[in-house]
């Protein structure tokens, strides 16, 4: 009985659901958004259907008995060197039956096929990173705001800190000394994208603690924990929300940056970034390696910035009406 | 409170930040397990076991790891910042960040000249025009920007402009490197384009500055984005206020209203993030410099994590961290100057 005091009747629930109309209205009214949803929701269903459509044993150099594992790439020098007709989609790498739209990589594997393989590995990660570092962000923001005085001074010095070591610096020396792994790649990306989320919270928190109905509630006998985990937290978290979309592409980004400078657990893990790796240097006898894989890249940021920068348009207050 | 106190206040906080910073890289660096003995670069072949251990006293790296760090903000500070191992041939740390850092500080001023010329007519066009044509044509372009992967982009750039073209037999620019003409001309400044200018030498100027096109431009098309979009909101949030709707009524032109009058106050964001992303590339742009072959201080970086430098890592995080943090104090300072109401 006790939440009903202080819940939602029913014609707030009937405010919320015009308020929902309106900002698909708002959604669909805007081409970019529309792709960047659309864009999304592919990539989202590749994620799951992906390991459903390409056998992910193929991933596996040992399955190429021909090259024994080691890298063939001299072997297509022969028809791509200095021939730019010739280079990439629908060549054959080595004589045979089999035809591959994007060519192959450097174990003769079907590129195409690694690149299907490849997107719910990094779409993956990313999740867990951006989930990560928004959760903890917010948290600790969450708490920095509320409480204030000197946990509040400490939590914002360490943001500094981390703020101001060149991103990729700390996650690469990271990276180095825990090992190459796929959870310290993780933890080293989120090491660089919690801080941000700190700030947002911390300044939401502020302006919101001093409304009101915070007042109302601690008037009503709530305790801290329910003023800001049920309350506060919940009005205030449309900025992270809006901002974790927007991180989401540029840890992609991160993500295989790392793996394509050779953070990769494995030469052979289909990742979009180990990819383009495994092309550097044939960027002129191979092209295709790091065209593709790194255009693929550039679609999944890209879906998941439109969708950022629209949500942000469509809930941010001051532009939607 | 005056302005020179809040600067000192900054100032003191900075040492804190510096070093927090570098006791985080510290442990990361020399804790754990994958670390290299920090004694390594130190040794060569004709040291006798007394002397790599007498090494071993004098930077502390017998001591437990807490007191190693004392040891090594004693080195700093006396001004012996550790040498390098033998990938750059074990000179002085400092030395090795020197001689590449002014490489860096010419991509990032070529850069950040690039990205303001860019994005800012980009951003106000794209408030002006708001929702139509040229508004969503600069956004595509702003989120492309910010969309790329760095080393992707870089690379479509070298095989268009470098591959393509030298395969057709046109003119083209050059995929890597700072120079095609090393040592041509004497080194004053370090920076190849400036040292051409300096000796008065137009074919080394010229092909230094083609060297540059490339990982500039690749530089700045992602960060021209991020400029675009504060850009553009800056000028929209500025010209729903009342003194443009006063400074429309008193007649005068649209013109100047828009640069004259919004534009100065649509600009104060657009400083902070030029400001923290020059500061930034200083700091090295590792992915371009590592496509472009780029020798400034990113590229650099690389190389060291990979070798498991400790010591160069250490210097090159403490100066990077330390000229962000100034950057951000000088932006701030510049605020109330850019806008009379700011007070500290």
């Amino acid at each position: 009985m006790e939440n009903s005091e202080v819940g939602t009747t029913k014609s707030e629930w009937a405010a919320r659901w015009a308020d929902l109309k309106y900002t698909l209205y708002l959604l669909r009214k805007n081409p970019l958004v529309m792709a960047g949803i659309f864009m999304t929701f592919f990539f989202i269903a590749l994620m799951f259907l992906a390991n459903y459509i390409v056998d992910p044993k193929l991933a596996n150099p040992a399955g190429y008995p021909e090259f024994g594992g080691n890298y063939p790439f001299q072997r297509s020098y022969v028809w791509s060197k200095g021939n730019i007709i010739n280079w990439g989609p629908g060549i054959h790498l080595y004589e045979g039956p089999e035809f591959f739209l994007l060519g192959t990589d450097g174990w003769g594997r079907d590129l195409l096929k690694m690149i299907v393989l490849a997107i719910p590995v990094d779409i993956e990660n990313a999740i867990i990173i951006t989930l990560g570092a928004a959760a903890f962000g917010t948290l600790l923001g969450a708490l920095a705001g509320y409480v204030g005085g000197v946990i509040d001074e400490v939590v914002l010095r360490i943001t500094d800190i981390f703020l101001s070591i060149p991103y990729l610096i700390l996650a690469l020396v990271f990276a180095t000394m825990f090992g190459r792994t796929i959870e310290t790649l993780r933890f080293s990306i989120l090491l660089v994208f919690w801080p941000t989320y700190v700030r947002l919270m911390r300044g939401q928190i502020l302006s919101e603690k001093e409304k009101s109905y915070v007042e109302a509630l601690k008037a009503l006998g709530a305790g801290h924990a329910r003023v800001l985990f049920g309350h506060i937290i919940p009005n205030s978290i449309y900025p992270v929300l809006v901002q974790a979309t927007l991180d989401f592409g540029s840890v992609v980004l991160t993500f295989s940056a790392l793996m394509f400078l050779g953070f990769s657990p494995s030469p052979s893990l289909p990742e979009l970034g180990n990819l383009a790796s495994d092309g550097y240097f044939h960027i002129f006898d191979a092209p295709w390696l790091m065209m593709f894989s790194g255009l693929t890249m550039l679609l999944i940021a890209l879906a998941f910035n439109l969708l950022g920068d629209g949500l942000r348009d469509v809930l941010d207050p001051r532009i939607r009406r | 409170m005056k302005l020179y106190e809040y600067i000192i206040r900054r100032l003191i906080l900075m040492i804190f930040v510096l070093l927090g910073i570098s006791l985080i890289v510290f442990y990361l660096a020399r804790g754990f397990p994958s670390g290299i003995d920090p004694v390594t670069p130190y040794i060569h072949s004709k040291m006798t076991a007394e002397q790599i251990e007498m090494v071993r006293k004098i930077h502390g790296f017998d001591q437990p790891l807490y007191i190693q760090f004392f040891y090594w903000i004693r080195d700093i500070l006396q001004g012996d910042w550790g040498i390098t191992g033998t990938w750059a041939n074990s000179r002085p740390t400092n030395v090795v960040f020197f001689s590449h850092f002014p490489y860096t500080v010419e991509l990032s001023v070529a850069a950040t000249i690039l990205t303001v010329a860019i994005g800012l007519p980009l951003g106000i066009i794209s408030a002006l025009k708001n929702n139509k044509l040229p508004d969503h044509v600069s956004r595509i372009i702003a989120l492309a920007g910010y969309s790329v992967p760095a080393y992707w982009f870089g690379f479509v750039l070298q095989l268009v402009f470098f591959y393509y073209l030298s395969l057709w037999g046109l003119p083209h620019l050059p995929s890597s490197g700072a120079s095609g003409m090393e040592g041509v001309v004497s080194c004053i400044t370090g920076m190849p384009v400036l040292d051409g200018i300096l000796a008065g030498n137009l074919g080394y100027t010229l092909d230094a500055l083609a060297h540059l096109i490339l990982p500039a431009f690749s530089l700045s098309f992602i960060s021209m984005g991020f400029l675009t979009r504060i850009v553009r909101a800056g000028m929209l949030e500025v010209l729903r206020q009342d003194y443009i709707t006063l400074a429309r009524s008193k007649g005068l032109t649209e013109r100047v209203v828009i640069y004259r009058h919004a534009l100065k106050n649509a600009l104060i964001p657009a400083v902070t993030l030029t400001g923290m992303f020059f500061a930034l590339l200083l700091g090295g742009a590792m992915i371009t410099e590592y496509v472009f072959a780029w020798p400034g201080v990113g590229q650099i970086s690389l190389r060291a994590v990979f070798q498991g430098d400790s010591n160069f890592l250490l210097v090159y995080t403490l100066v990077t961290a330390a000229i962000i943090v100034i950057a951000n104090l000088i932006v701030d300072v510049l605020y109330v100057f850019l806008d009379p109401r700011i007070k500290y």
